[in-house]
């Protein structure tokens, strides 16, 4: 660990953490206004219907009901988060003429309180028609499915197709080639908090909304295209939010509906979603099916890769034409491949959208990949570390045409991974090891939203006293952007993280900023910040030398509030002193500071990747095909590291998502609905599951990043499925190519492979 | 050599570039002209899934090789 800085690096619990602990923090959930209402939304049990008529009358009349809304009361805009691809704006969210999916909204009701409003729910008449509908992507393929969407053939709602290199003369070079197919199933985001809104639309004509959100500018621009209402009549405020895992940066039916309500009431509205809603009426990961091609040469050289993928789109195109894209980009990683090929196709279904999970299409290719990458090494002979070893990227590769990697520790994170086989010994009978390496990117070179804003913006303001605000649309969702930020902010101006007082994502009085997606904020608002810091300090730094009277020569700085000439370090002045007589001097005017962020010239898709290698160790019981997770370390590498215990919270709540990812999260579902949509029944890791983690950190320097830092949020999530497959074949020799790899399905492989055994 | 499509005139460098082209647009209008040609565009899609190679892809290229114009 680098001890460069003052206070980077420095082990800081999150700054809004006494609040959270106490209980103090207002959540959206604890929001409450005056003459505030409280809204239900009443959903589709068709999984394809037409609506013929929906009568609302007999609710209306309902004492304590105040409004009923339904598609006919909306615009009939149809929304969607690729707003520069109109036709992939697909979603009404209050559906007019058709339902889609179990759980499309149709109507939704305002009511002094909760219980009234789900009473009045049950006395909303709605005539359907029932349709066909089609449930599998492979089914939906086929020319006679039912159309999802009308004037969609085939239910295609997206191709991508990523090529590089000549793979079929590749192939053709190869001494060996191996050809899988694999499914990956479905995660739900279950966060802590469920969606939920408060909206307050004024006699003024301005809407404010209070919401749980990772991304407070998307949801006021696509507010303001669903309403007509201005953009800046917009104000999103988000203080608080209790995870989001890529569930809660698009328009939601929460928002949406509470908007219409207030709207229509010129009262405030409250939705809060069900748990229930919350597994059956937002998105999800994106289930794919997935072939692999893979050439190398016998001594593990890869050639060539192709990679074909149907993705079960749901209902709605969402975030999933992105999730499309980055499973083919990263299904090439984090190794060079000469010669490369995917083809991906997203597939409407009349089941609920899948979309943007925490890792955003790479854990499946992940998964996939590192599977089979080890058959690769076993047919070959060649040790899992050392053909990773061989292919693994490294700084400054270019991915043909489409990214340039600056800094890569992926070598280094493989022997630490490989030292930590070899301390681990030999295992008892029926444990294994298995590796997996992975890579991801820190945010996304993507404008499919069409902002004209830049990517990420910083105001930075030096009050009278020394302490300092930092305004950012970033979104603290739990991941401690607001501390990352902070430090970062303090770091820049020398000061003590103390000083440092963070507002964020509030339309009303922060710059515009993507928000918490792709893993973007440490790097993007991060350089946003930095730079709004740096503004400010040159600012300090010309009252400073005025101050001083030093030779023009010498260079100033400033370290622990001390502002000094970098050769003399004991010639120096107060930073508070200096901050006083320069907001004197500036004529009572605070010192502000502005910072932003776009990249540019850094290929397709994002600015700066991480890479790492994770080893889970796992015991399985043949008799019943149960394994327990017993060791989980990761050699990770995300350059400067800001704040280790950020990472160290990343890595574990990473292990956990992706444990279950691998083990036992799924959504199974009959004709469209979903069968476990209660905590109950859907099966996560908990603590008591949670095998022993262990973190090796790798010191890298990202050039792009601020103070060469990079991602450390998604990343962590790929891995783990890939080495929980890989550390089972190690223990007990079955390969199991479907997630999740239930101890079922691993029974069954065991008692198939005793059956072949015998004969 | 290039080849340019006959639905929306992109080039491309090569006639099976140009099939991945059509085929991965898969609009109506690239559908339709796929399907005039005597194919079914959702079986080159299942072919694309279902097998390594490129068959579908292929299949198209040899078509698109005599078709569609050839530039200098």
């Amino acid at each position: 660990m680098t001890t460069k800085f003052s206070v980077l690096g420095q082990r800081v619990h999150n700054i809004d953490g006494t609040e959270k602990v106490t209980g103090s923090a207002k959540y959206t959930f604890d929001v409450v206004l005056p003459n505030m209402l409280y809204g239900k939304i009443l959903r589709s049990p068709h999984p394809h219907a037409k609506i013929l008529k929906i009568d609302t009358r007999q609710a209306k009349k309902l004492i304590g009901v105040k409004a009923v809304v339904t598609g006919k009361d909306t615009l009939g805009h149809k929304q969607g988060i690729w707003r520069r691809f109109p036709e992939l704006c697909d979603e009404e969210i209050l559906c007019r003429e058709k339902v889609r999916y179990i759980g499309d909204a149709v109507a939704a009701v305002a009511a002094i309180d909760e219980d009234t409003a789900e009473e009045a729910l049950d006395l909303i008449d709605v005539e359907y028609d029932l349709l066909p509908a089609v449930f599998d992507p492979m089914e939906a393929i086929k020319e006679d499915a039912p159309q999802v969407h009308d004037g969609v053939e085939l239910n295609i709602n997206i191709t991508r197709h990523i090529e590089w290199g000549d793979v079929d003369e590749a192939f053709k070079k190869c001494d060996h080639i191996r050809e899988d197919q694999f499914k990956c199933s479905s995660q739900a985001h279950v966060c802590m908090e469920t969606h939920d809104a408060v909206a307050s639309f004024g006699h003024n004509g301005k809407l404010t909304v209070w919401t749980s959100t990772q991304s407070s500018y998307y949801i006021q621009r696509l507010l303001a295209d669903m309403t007509d209402i201005r953009e800046s009549d917009i104000r999103v405020i988000n203080r608080h939010t209790g995870g989001g895992f890529g569930s809660k940066f698009e328009l939601d039916s929460a928002q949406f509906c509470a908007a219409i309500l207030s709207q229509k009431l010129c009262q405030p509205v409250k939705i809060v979603l069900s748990r229930e809603e919350e597994f059956t009426a937002t998105k999800r990961r994106t289930p794919m099916y997935y072939a692999l091609k893979l050439g190398a040469k016998k001594d593990g050289t890869l050639l060539a890769k192709e990679a074909r993928v149907i993705t079960e789109g749901g209902a709605y195109t969402s975030m999933g034409a992105t999730a499309l894209y980055l499973t083919g980009f990263f299904s090439s990683f984090p190794y060079k491949y000469p010669n490369y090929r995917y083809d991906g196709y997203r597939v409407y279904t009349n089941t609920a959208p899948t979309s943007a999970m925490r890792g955003f299409g790479a854990p499946q290719s992940t998964f996939v990949g590192e599977s089979q990458l080890d058959m690769m090494a076993e047919d070959l002979g060649i040790d899992p570390i050392e053909i990773r070893r061989k292919n693994g990227m490294t700084p400054n590769y270019e991915v043909p045409g489409q990214a340039f990697i600056q800094s890569c520790g992926l070598h280094q994170c493989l022997d630490k991974i490989d030292e930590h086989i070899k301390e681990r010994g030999k295992l008892p009978p029926n444990h294994g090891i298995g590796v997996a390496s992975y890579g991801f990117m820190s945010g996304g070179i993507f404008n499919w939203f069409n902002t004209p804003y830049a990517f990420s913006a910083a105001v930075v303001r030096i009050n009278v006293d020394g302490k300092v605000d930092v305004y950012t649309g970033a979104c603290d969702i739990g991941q401690g952007s607001n501390t990352t930020l902070a430090m970062i902010c303090a770091e820049e101006l020398g000061i003590k993280l103390e000083d440092v007082r963070v507002f964020s994502g509030d339309t009303g009085i922060c710059p515009p900023d993507l928000g918490a997606w792709g893993s973007r904020q440490t790097l993007m608002s991060g350089n946003a910040v930095k730079r709004a810091a740096e503004d400010c300090k040159n600012q300090i730094m010309e009252f400073a030398a005025a101050k001083m009277g030093v030779n023009i020569v010498y260079d100033l700085d400033i370290k622990d509030s001390w502002i000094h000439i970098v050769a003399r370090p004991e010639r120096g002045v107060s930073y508070y002193d200096i901050v006083k007589e320069a907001i004197r001097g500036k004529d009572g005017v605070a010192i502000m500071g502005r910072g932003h962020y776009t990249p540019h010239r850094k290929g397709m898709i994002s600015p700066a990747y991480s890479f790492g290698v994770q080893a889970v160790e796992v015991a399985v019981d043949i008799e019943t095909g149960r394994y327990k997770l017993v060791y989980v370390t990761t050699a990770h590498e995300s350059g400067t590291v800001i704040n280790p215990v950020g990472i160290e919270g990343q890595l574990e709540g990473a292990i956990m998502m992706a444990g279950g990812y691998g083990y036992c999260e799924d959504q199974p579902m009959d004709d469209g609905k979903i069968l476990n949509p209660s905590i109950a029944d859907y099966k996560l890791i908990r603590s008591l599951d949670m095998p022993e983690t262990k973190i090796l950190e790798i010191d890298t320097y990202e050039p792009e990043g601020p103070f060469g830092a990079k991602e450390a949020g998604e990343g962590l999530t790929n891995p783990t499925a890939g080495a929980i497959g890989n550390a089972i074949y190690k223990a007990v020799g079955v390969r199991i190519n479907d997630l999740p790899i239930t101890p079922e399905k691993v029974f069954k492989a065991l008692r198939e492979k005793e059956k072949k055994k015998a004969k | 050599m290039s080849y340019q499509c006959p639905v929306c005139n992109k080039v491309s460098s090569s006639a099976l570039d140009l099939s991945r082209h059509m085929i991965g647009r898969g609009d109506k209008v690239h559908r339709d002209w796929i399907n005039s040609k005597g194919f079914k565009y959702s079986e080159l899609l299942t072919l694309q899934f279902k097998s390594f190679g490129g068959e579908g892809y292929r299949a198209l290229s040899e078509v698109l090789e005599k078709e569609t114009k050839v530039k200098d």
